[in-house]
């Protein structure tokens, strides 16, 4: 672990002084800049850089921009789902219905798959604050919002009653802290059948506990037996485990602000327990924190298995195991990039897949799913967010700017055949 | 911190226990505002008993709508419709109301003219707010000439005692809502400073 620097503090103790000396707006137009802002330097502070607000309504079916959508040759993309704002992490119920978490709009949806053309979806929590973690076992689903996490047992058999059953909630049990900043969950339980949650840095970039925060953390399902099983990981919003080895393989953001061009984001591989993967200290490829880390900063820290662009903002991430796609997607992840807003140039807005080397200790990534970002006009009709595999081997793909889900599907194309 | 908000709901799912009833409920039952279904011109009517006839305000504490960007009215609604915005007055009047009609009438107000503000600006006071409007970076985000952009709201022409209203209540972390920027900017700011503040952006661009 690089020393700790205490250049923040420092800072936080003048601003403090300053404040107290009564030198207020002095020290709020140092200080009092919205969370994402924080890291913005002083010549950048007129940038027009902002993220982009995600919309709270219903997009129109035809309005879903399904034709903008570039696959590979023998796939296809359809809207699966629609009608959901906000839509963004999804988990499978055994019985088929699809749960989807939420940021800002504060609802969890389900989609009852009926295999009709036109599924139907419920609304089944609403007003919580960014429930943006679900997750299925053994009948039961789990919602991580940022201050709450409720369990709902045998959900898929009151909702076919036409009820909603009264959740447990685990808050305390699991004891997370409730930090806003990169403060939403992510949930996913893991073939030893606990329960991963990661816990962001509560910031841009700063010195964090490494025990509480910029942390993977796993739970029994109940809340128990916490455990830290990695650090130094800024903001992870997906991850999934290797279906053969069960390795913990996880997407993380890096920090803004530092350049446009840098640092990548990550696709990372834990090979041990407690592993540290650099945060605050060192970022990407390799990149030391121009403010806290020093010239070791990257030693003993592990490096990205792949990166993805800067700012690109890779989030759900799954492992493909199925029958339907060519052999070469087997144990291939797909990774989901909502799409950058920290620079001029934009990136991400697509689905990679992430395929691994022989040692499988690092990936190659290339595009899947394009379209979404317009590179003439440096603008953007869709933000994917999650993945997930279906049992027929298609792959569904949530849409969090359109409220949609679309659903690939691949048949190999009449030249091959 | 309330409870997830689907009590009613379930109340009303296990009295009727039929998915078929199911199917055909919206997300809550228990209040639906008045405006709910009727035609805009109609809607309206009800808005303007608080928000001015024609968007601009004549009630204390209450923010004109004229001129808004449509974004800022949709989702400050959705956030009172989903009790993400906790407003005793507005909630009531969002639920129950679909996407499509809180867009039709935030395009409404979009397009209505922005009343001069009353009475004549405080040099004084004009000057002081013009400094911290830009040691806090207003114009960042609301524009520089504070008529907003996209799902930040105008500023210019707003009623000077609901700017102070909101800016004290971001301060206080009693005006909640999924967008915590405002609550960042505005904490520790001192009531003379939100005064100023208020007295600057109100007269703005007269």
């Amino acid at each position: 672990m690089p020393p700790a620097c205490l250049k923040r503090l420092t800072l936080a103790v003048s601003v403090a002084g300053l404040a107290a000396a009564g030198s207020l707006t002095a020290a709020l137009a140092d200080n009092h800049q919205p969370a994402w802002a924080q890291g913005r330097s002083a010549e950048m502070a007129d940038s027009p850089l902002a993220p982009h607000a995600t919309p709270l309504t219903v997009t129109a079916r035809e309005d879903i921009p399904l034709d903008h959508l570039r696959l590979p040759d023998g796939f296809s993309a359809e809207i699966w789902a629609h009608g959901m704002p906000g839509a963004r992490m999804m988990a499978r119920g055994d019985e088929g219905t699809l749960f989807i978490g939420t940021r800002g709009i504060g609802r969890v949806y389900a989609v009852l798959d009926n295999g009709g053309d036109e599924r139907e979806h419920r609304i089944i929590a609403e007003g919580l604050t960014q429930p943006n973690g679900v997750a299925f076992k053994d009948g039961s689903l789990y919602v991580a919002a940022i201050n709450r996490i409720f369990r709902y047992d045998d959900i898929e058999t009151h909702l076919a009653n036409g009820e909603l059953p009264e959740p447990e909630e685990l808050t305390e049990a699991f004891g997370l802290p409730d930090d806003q900043h990169h403060g939403w969950k992510f949930l996913a339980f893991g073939p030893d059948g606990r329960l991963y949650v990661p816990v962001g840095a509560p910031c841009n970039g700063c010195e964090v506990d490494p025990d509480t925060h910029a942390t993977i953390h796993s739970f029994e399902p109940d809340g128990s037996d916490m455990r830290v099983e990695a650090r130094g990981v800024r903001n992870s919003v997906g991850f999934d485990f290797h279906p053969e080895t069960g390795e913990l393989w996880f997407t993380d953001n890096n920090q803004d602000w530092i350049s446009e061009h840098g640092p990548n984001d990550e696709l990372n591989r834990l090979s041990e327990t407690g592993e540290h993967f650099g945060f605050p200290y060192c970022h990407g490829v390799g990149v030391i924190d121009p403010e806290l880390g020093d010239a070791d900063a990257c030693n003993g820290t592990t490096l990205p298995a792949a990166t993805l662009d800067p700012h690109s903002a890779p989030l759900g991430m799954r492992f493909y195991s199925g029958d339907m796609f060519p052999e070469e997607y087997r144990n291939a992840m797909f990774i989901a990039s909502r799409g950058s807003w920290n620079r001029t140039l934009s990136a991400g807005y697509d689905v990679r897949v992430a395929m691994i080397s022989y040692d499988g200790e690092r990936a190659g990534m290339s595009p899947f799913l394009v379209g979404f970002l317009d590179p003439r006009e440096n603008t953007f009709s869709g933000r994917p967010v999650d993945v997930l595999q279906m049992p027929d081997g298609a792959l569904l793909v949530s849409d969090e700017q359109n409220g949609a889900i679309y659903r690939i599907s691949y048949e190999t194309p009449s030249y091959m055949e | 911190m309330p409870a997830p908000q689907r009590a009613p709901l379930r109340r009303a799912l296990l009295a009727s226990g039929t998915l078929a009833a199911l199917l055909l409920m919206p997300p809550a039952l228990a209040d639906v505002s008045p405006a709910a279904g009727l035609p805009l011109e109609e809607q309206v009517e009800i808005c303007a008993a608080c928000h001015g006839s024609d968007g601009n305000s004549t009630r204390e504490r209450t923010p004109s709508l004229a001129g808004q960007p449509p974004l800022t009215i949709t989702n400050q609604m959705i956030y009172f419709r989903e009790r993400l915005r906790q407003a005793e007055e507005m909630t009531p009047q969002a639920r129950g109301l679909s996407d499509a009609e809180i867009q039709a009438l935030a395009a409404y107000y979009a397009e209505q003219p922005v009343a001069a503000p009353a009475g004549e600006p405080d040099a004084d006071l004009m000057a002081r707010g013009s400094e911290l409007s830009r040691s806090q970076g207003c114009a960042s985000c609301h524009t520089a000439d504070y008529s907003g952009r996209e799902q930040m709201p105008r500023l210019a022409g707003q009623r000077e005692d609901y700017l102070v209203h909101a800016m004290r209540a971001y301060r206080e972390r009693t005006r909640g809502g999924p967008d915590t920027t405002m609550i960042d900017i505005m904490r520790g700011v001192s009531d003379e400073e939100i005064a100023a503040l208020a007295h600057y952006l109100a007269h703005a661009g007269q």
